[in-house]
């Protein structure tokens, strides 16, 4: 056990913990080279990281890494930390495995706000976008609350109310795509399959704005997260507000599931599994945050440098190699669980 | 007569209503006179009446056709599973039709006739895996799992199919017209091929209907009455499978019709289950009809298909299911 302290904001971390949060950190930088200097444009690896970082190269180091290898790799980085860290709040929050956002509701409502934008004819400026998206998750949440608390939430009632209004915001998406342009429309569903391709520095920006301001706020309540995984009575005898923590995390998590669907689009599955092989590695008792969130990043960052590898006529968006791998996996758990194992 | 004979004909009475208002309104609303005319004394130089006979007759059928195949389907997979949130279009076994259908519009195949047995073939692997994940129906909280592999599935293949339809522009334009669920979209004489198909399924789970309930009740009591419980499980999922994928392969995947109509008839009328099946279908094909009633009329001058007000309206009802149901039911 071991304490990492920054003024106020306290991360207590096991030293198996702390160990693999390195090793995750060292391969997401070898990942990292590796997305920056590999492709059809030749450019050494020394080359490919000074232009990351803005030094000039020549051609074509300049164009091809400063202006589309590094943005792509940097969004992949910072969304799925973002999509990482919201899943890890979400099943620390309902005690469950298989909430995530993408699967009750919020992504689909951050989508429905994001294709609302464009319909508004709104979508020139990225914060805009975002701004659509967090309203739309937002809305949907809070119906998915209203509609699921009777005396209290119950997590699977949570869960299957959210797939119900799930259905109802992709419908209403689908209804808007209708009602657009072709033009529009044709834009609209690019951005709905979910993939980093074609993202500039103002999308790592936004993405590393959303992220400066919300992980604060969610390691200040950390502690509240971890105790309240104990159980609600435990977690009010240590004296931890547990109805206000609860707001504000939840919260943070719905943001940072909108934030990730406006910058790229949704992508499913990384929510779901970043957690879960999070807390495999660390063999932690609960959900890790931290972890949660490198993992994150390491498979979206996976997963995008995968779909470069594919030949020409099959590079997919990033999506859906993440439902490719994601969907037997969450499968997988559902089996194992109906065979009396934990859910 | 008795209650349930009683809500059997309430619903054959909406199923009528929706059957009129189906052939009555559209981009051109037509007078029922006009419609009654059209159908019992065609006069072919009415371009009214030949707008009821040739265009909202045939999609009337097909909207009847899927509705109660889809409400039947889940019906029987709901009492299968003994599981309140099976749904054909939830578990992702229209998905699996879906994808199977994609599948063979990329190898060129175009007509309906060739493409059903694609759906069928697909429909089958997806129930197969559904039913293997979700009939250990025992352990507390498995109505929600099943839900989640179904939404799981569901992704999956979405995901798989359009990645298909990004490599394949000449499949993405004949299947984005597809999946958006119109009932207008097929060729009317190869739908109506599929009627009498429909027709034997619907026979068939009525046969299954009784034993089926005895399946329910438990393995022990059924074996008590004789009933061969493999038999009568396979038969089941063959016919869910039927059904699934003639509603599929006619209408395009809906989602949520074989979980609110059966939910709402089993409300109503407790838990007989031929009953059960005969209002279910009934009901099916008058939540459908009015589905795509409420497209034709909201987004003048297009339409939305009627996937799109199934999925909004049904996701309503489902969400509302969850907050009705008691803890120990999840």
């Amino acid at each position: 056990m071991r304490i990492l302290r920054i003024g106020p904001l306290g991360i207590t971390t096991h030293r198996r913990t702390f160990a693999v949060g390195l090793v995750m950190l060292a391969t997401l930088a070898a990942l990292l080279v590796f997305a920056l200097a590999w492709g059809k444009a030749d450019v050494t690896v020394l080359d490919s990281l000074k232009a990351a970082v803005g030094i000039s190269v020549g051609s074509p180091g300049d164009f091809v890494v400063g202006q589309v290898r590094a943005p792509r790799a940097f969004t992949a980085i910072l969304v799925g930390a973002t999509l990482g860290l919201a899943g890890a709040i979400l099943q620390s929050l309902t005690r469950n495995p298989l909430a995530s956002p993408d699967f009750i509701g919020i992504t689909a409502g951050a989508s429905t706000g994001g294709v609302v934008t464009l319909w508004l004819g709104l979508s020139t400026s990225l914060w805009f976008t975002a701004a659509g998206a967090a309203i739309g998750a937002l809305v949907t949440s809070a119906l998915i609350l209203a509609l699921s608390w009777r005396r209290g939430i119950v997590p699977l009632r949570l869960i299957l109310a959210g797939i119900g209004v799930g259905f109802v915001a992709q419908s209403f998406t689908q209804y808007l795509l209708t009602r657009m342009d072709v033009h529009d429309a044709g834009t609209a569903l690019g951005w709905l399959v979910g993939s980093v391709t074609g993202r500039t520095w103002t999308h790592v920006t936004v993405a590393a704005v959303i992220l400066a301001v919300i992980v604060p706020i969610v390691l200040w309540h950390g502690r509240a997260l971890r105790t309240m995984e104990m159980g609600d009575d435990t977690a009010k005898a240590l004296g931890i507000s547990v109805g206000s923590s609860r707001i504000v995390l939840a919260l943070c998590s719905v943001l940072l599931a909108a934030g990730a669907t406006a910058i790229t689009g949704p992508i499913g599955f990384i929510a779901l599994v970043a957690p879960a092989l999070a807390l495999r590695l660390t063999r932690n008792a609960g959900v890790t945050l931290i972890p949660s969130a490198l993992m994150g990043a390491l498979l979206l960052l996976a997963a995008d440098q995968l779909s470069q590898l594919m030949p020409a006529t099959l590079q997919f968006p990033v999506g859906i190699f993440t439902a490719a791998i994601g969907a037997p996996y969450l499968l997988w758990l559902v089996w194992r669980a109906s065979r009396g194992g934990p859910s | 007569m008795p209650r349930r004979a009683l809500i059997a004909v309430a619903a054959a009475a909406a199923l009528l209503i929706a059957i009129a208002l189906s052939l009555a309104i559209g981009a051109r609303a037509i007078d029922l006179g006009t419609v009654w005319q059209a159908i019992t004394d065609l006069d072919p130089n009415d371009p009214e009446q030949l707008i009821v006979t040739d265009l909202r007759v045939s999609r009337t059928v097909i909207g009847i056709l899927a509705g109660a195949a889809l409400g039947i389907a889940g019906a029987l997979m709901q009492s299968l599973t003994r599981n309140p949130f099976a749904d054909p279009g939830l578990l992702g076994i229209n998905a699996g039709a879906s994808l199977a259908v994609v599948i063979s519009l990329t190898l060129g195949i175009t007509g309906f006739a060739a493409q059903v047995p694609f759906a069928f073939l697909g429909a089958a692997i997806a129930a197969v895996i559904v039913y293997a994940i979700g009939a250990r129906g025992a352990a507390a909280g498995a109505p929600v799992r099943l839900a989640l592999a179904g939404v799981a599935l569901t992704a999956l293949i979405t995901s798989i199919i359009n990645a298909v339809l990004l490599v394949d522009d000449a499949t993405l334009d004949q299947y984005r017209l597809w999946v958006a669920g119109s009932l207008t979209g097929r060729d009317s004489d190869d739908v109506m091929a599929l009627v009498p198909f429909v027709l034997v399924a619907i026979v068939v789970a009525l046969i299954v209907a009784k034993p089926l309930e005895a399946v329910a009740l438990g393995e022990d009591a059924a074996r008590a009455l004789g009933i061969n419980i493999t038999a009568t499980r396979i038969a089941v999922i063959v016919t869910v499978t039927a059904l699934a994928a003639s509603a599929t392969a006619a209408a395009g995947p809906l989602v949520f019709v074989g979980l609110a109509v059966p939910h709402l008839a089993r409300a109503l009328i407790g838990a007989s289950l031929p009953w059960l099946l005969v209002v279910s279908g009934l009901g099916g094909a008058a939540l459908v009809l009015v589905c795509d009633v409420i497209g034709r009329v909201v987004a003048p001058p297009g339409e939305i298909g009627v996937g799109i007000t199934t999925a909004f309206i049904g996701g309503a009802i489902f969400a509302v299911m969850a907050r009705r149901m008691k803890v120990v039911e999840l």
